[in-house]
């Protein structure tokens, strides 16, 4: 594992040294503890019910050989070797079951005892995987044994890529040897179909994960990689038939394809970029599948067995590297754990090349498959964990948007509510102010006047009536300055012009209404109730001036629109009366010869300066002329009246 | 609108039914109806003597104030409504404020009658409406109008249904609510003088609320009716 090379400056020297260091550790301890598993030898019966002498024939010579029996020659042979040996049964032991137990063998079996043929592992699919160690064991019927010396018969076929083996065979009594059988079984049978299990979840839940996120190639590499595991250990072909031997030598290729995907896997896991030539790792599994659709079932195998494996080998150490680097430069747990689960399948590997080139001949288990189970399951966990960690980032991300969500809501809602509040209340006191003093203005003075009269004890039924009366317009028309017109003043007008006829008509006056534009004046979205007010009394006062002091008998009034541009046009409401007029001063304030007017003119010119509106008084013999001009603009709040 | 009832009659009085408890304004407003000669007025001071003048008289205009001291003006007026169709209604208002002048319209009302106004208005306004010119005030229209266009219906206004009124009847609204003369309107909308009441009155028709349940609902809307 070459990773000093490669360590990123920004972490600090001495921290990756040490997580080196404890890395490497951990790497040794696992390699130690590999090797004292390795030593242990696979559980079997007692030593007694052991054959180990043998008669071989080859070639018509026989010649005694000892089991465990190894085939020097690496070839595949038509006829099988026949081993002919011999075991006692005592006298007394008619009564048991008997059995033959052949713990190891490669690559197939045929059992005779006494002549009779009780046993072909041929016939067992499994059996026929050399890798899978698988044990056989057959019950000798009871007629086929005698007491004394019985003779047994094993016929070993031998094809390749392995040579020959067969290990000691223990004959006894069913009951003795059947325990180190299941043994056997369980570790060499069983336990690779629960990895195998366990694969194919992963490879489902995988496969799903690919689905739903088409960008991640990641999972749906690894899902490819288990799938192709799945049907190496689940597809099985029968041996010797011509037609199968494509399908079978595919399934053999299996394996280094499957570990360059893993180490696709690797790389994209641990956001690595996968470098160009590494795709040269898929070509020798191609180059199997290539052999095995051209040429003959002896040649794939051949060629498996310098193909294969180093291949494996060399992905495994690739991947050891990757995620060793991973592991000490970013302390990632996942990457240490993988980096475990590799190193236990890299020395398992290395134990199963030896023994495949015959470098190592003693007990001829492989582990490798099994071990390769390990790798599984530290990535079964490395991506669970790595789930529920992402979960959890989520989680923690929702949990702060939400909060963050609240807050800033309730912030919101409470500064609103206190300016809805504020603004109410302020609005709320204007409004007071106003109506207060429009009120005053007008309701309040003509119920005084009403007191006054009532009080003077004379009967002035008239100008009582005269003064409730006022003080009912004046409240007809405070309410109606309240309603909305949406600022086009010629609502309002249009209902004082029904309130001023009514009022004119009993005194025989006429009020004449012109309208010179069918729109009547400009809109003014900014118009409030008082403005509305302020106009209507300043014109209500321009009327009654002309009643009262004037002696009018007619009344005009002009509605119009002045100014050319859309911007400079302003409405303007002209009131004209037949009256005796008054003698106006310069700034049209002061009248000399009527009092009561110069009140009302001074008003007149208070209203309209509130609102920013201009106000002419001319006033001749001929009567008296009032032109109203309003503002381009209504003021938001009362300009002072000089 | 049925005038031959009225023209048929032999001695050309109109019969009225005036509904007031306030006894002054009562008198006031019979007064001033009597002073111009051709109308025969009847008074009542409560929704039962109301209802009782109603059978007996069969007026030809009715005219009552809406508080009543047994009950609510809307049911004398819906009453009327379906007993005697031919009966002209106006409601007396003090202020004329919408609030009560647009419920008495959905109830079959047409217009409003001020309580102060001057004795020759008040007959004027009567002959007015026995010769078919459905009064209608320039804020009343306005509150029309500014309902067709979906002004905000406050809690307080009436619950009014404009859906049905007509384009030219809305442009004719439009021109009383700012004041036009009826002249004036229909020389802007190309009308002859003389259809405006008549369009005045489909209006007034139009606003009617057309079943008992409705009226009562709207009532109750309203806060007018209490169960």
């Amino acid at each position: 594992m070459s990773v000093a090379g490669a360590i990123e400056a920004s972490v600090p020297a001495r921290q990756w040294r040490y997580r080196l260091g404890f890395y490497l550790l951990i790497q040794v301890l696992i390699v130690l503890a590999c090797i004292f598993v390795l030593r242990l030898s696979p559980p079997e019966p007692s030593a007694r019910y052991q054959v180990t002498e043998a008669m071989l024939s080859e070639n018509g010579v026989e010649r005694p050989v000892r089991l465990p029996y190894h085939l020097p020659a690496r070839f595949t042979s038509i006829d099988p070797q026949v081993f002919s040996l011999s075991f006692d049964r005592p006298a007394g032991a008619a009564g048991q079951t008997w059995s033959v137990l052949l713990p190891r063998f490669i690559s197939g079996i045929e059992v005779a005892v006494n002549g009779s043929v009780i046993l072909d592992s041929r016939m067992h699919p499994s059996a026929n995987r050399p890798d899978r160690n698988t044990p056989e064991i057959a019950t000798i019927g009871a007629v086929l044994l005698h007491d004394g010396p019985n003779a047994l018969t094993i016929k070993l076929h031998a094809w390749g890529p392995l040579t020959g083996f067969l290990d000691r065979v223990f004959v006894g009594p069913d009951q003795e040897l059947r325990p180190a059988y299941q043994s056997r079984a369980l570790l060499f049978m069983t336990l690779p179909v629960v990895f195998s299990a366990w694969q194919a979840i992963l490879a489902v839940l995988l496969g799903v994960m690919w689905l739903k996120r088409r960008h991640e190639p990641t999972y749906g590499v690894l899902a490819a990689a288990m799938a192709l595991g799945l049907l190496q250990a689940f597809v099985y072909a029968p041996v010797g038939q011509t037609d199968h031997a494509g399908l079978n030598s595919m399934l053999i290729a299996s394996a280094p394809l499957e570990s360059a995907c893993v180490v696709f896997f690797v790389f994209s896991f641990l956001g690595l970029k996968w470098p160009k030539y590494c795709w040269a790792l898929f070509l020798p599994g191609l180059l199997i599948v290539a052999m095995a659709l051209l040429g003959d079932s002896a040649l794939v195998r051949r060629t498996y067995l310098f193909l294969g494996p180093p291949t494996v080998f060399v992905s495994l150490v690739l991947i050891c590297a990757i995620v060793g680097r991973a592991a000490v430069t970013r302390g990632d747990g996942v990457a240490l754990l993988l980096g475990c689960a590799v190193t236990v399948v890299l020395i398992f590997l290395v134990h199963d090349l030896l023994l495949a080139f015959d470098v190592v001949v003693e007990g001829r288990i492989l582990v490798s498959r099994l071990s390769y189970s390990a790798l599984l399951v530290a990535i079964g966990i490395g991506l669970i964990g790595r789930f529920a960690t992402a979960l959890n980032e989520i989680d923690g991300f929702a949990g702060r948007l939400v909060t963050l969500v609240r807050e800033t809501e309730e912030k919101l809602r409470a500064s609103l509510a206190l300016e809805e509040e504020r603004a109410r209340a302020a609005a709320l006191a204007n409004e007071r102010n106003r109506l207060t003093r429009d009120l005053h203005d007008g309701l309040g003075g003509q119920l005084v006047s009403i007191v006054a009269l009532s009080e003077r004890g004379a009967w002035e039924g008239d100008r009582i009536g005269e003064a409730a009366r006022a003080a009912l317009k004046d409240l007809r028309l405070v309410i109606d300055a309240m309603d909305d017109i949406d600022g086009d003043l010629m609502l309002a007008l249009g209902a004082w012009r029904e309130r001023t006829a009514a009022q004119l008509r009993p005194h025989g006056l006429a009020l004449d209404w012109h309208v010179l534009m069918p729109q009547g004046m400009p809109v003014h979205p900014e118009l409030r109730p008082w403005h509305v007010i302020q106009i209507l009394r300043l014109l209500d006062e321009a009327v009654t001036n002309a009643v009262k002091h004037a002696g009018a008998k007619r009344i005009g009034i002009r509605i119009e629109t002045v100014g050319d541009t859309v911007e400079s046009q302003r409405g303007r409401i002209t009131v004209e009366d037949d009256g005796r007029g008054f003698v106006a001063y310069d700034d049209g304030r002061r009248a000399a010869n009527a009092p009561n007017t110069a009140r009302g003119l001074a008003n007149m010119h208070k209203r309209a300066a509130r609102c920013g509106a201009q106000l002419e008084v001319t006033s001749g013999s001929g009567g008296t002329r009032i032109r109203l001009d309003l503002p381009r603009r209504f003021p938001d709040v009362e300009l002072a009246s000089s | 609108m049925a005038p031959q009832s009225a023209e048929a009659r032999p001695d050309k009085t109109i019969r009225v039914l005036l509904v007031e408890d306030d006894s002054p304004t009562c008198a006031r407003l019979r007064d001033a109806l009597a002073g111009a000669g051709e109308f025969e007025v009847t008074t009542a001071a409560t929704l039962k003597e109301a209802r009782a003048a109603l059978r007996d008289v069969r007026p030809r205009v009715l005219l009552t104030d809406l508080q009543l001291p047994d009950g609510h003006g809307m049911d004398l007026i819906r009453q009327t409504r379906l007993d005697c169709p031919d009966t002209e209604i106006m409601v007396i208002s003090i202020l004329g404020d919408e609030q009560s002048v647009i419920s008495a319209i959905m109830a079959g009302a047409t217009g409003y009658l001020l309580k102060d106004a001057f004795p020759t208005d008040i007959a004027a306004t009567v002959r007015e409406l026995v010769a078919g010119h459905s009064p209608i005030s320039a804020s009343i229209a306005r509150f029309i109008v500014r309902r067709t266009q979906g002004a905000a219906a406050g809690a307080a206004h009436p619950a009014l249904n404009t859906a049905k009124l007509t384009p030219r009847e809305i442009d004719i609204l439009w021109g009383i609510a700012k004041g036009f003369s009826y002249a004036e309107i229909a020389g802007h909308l190309g009308l002859s003088r003389q259809t405006v009441p008549g369009h005045i009155k489909s209006i007034y028709r139009k606003l009617e609320v057309n079943t008992r349940g409705e009226a009562v609902f709207e009532a109750l809307q309203q806060g007018l009716i209490r169960l």
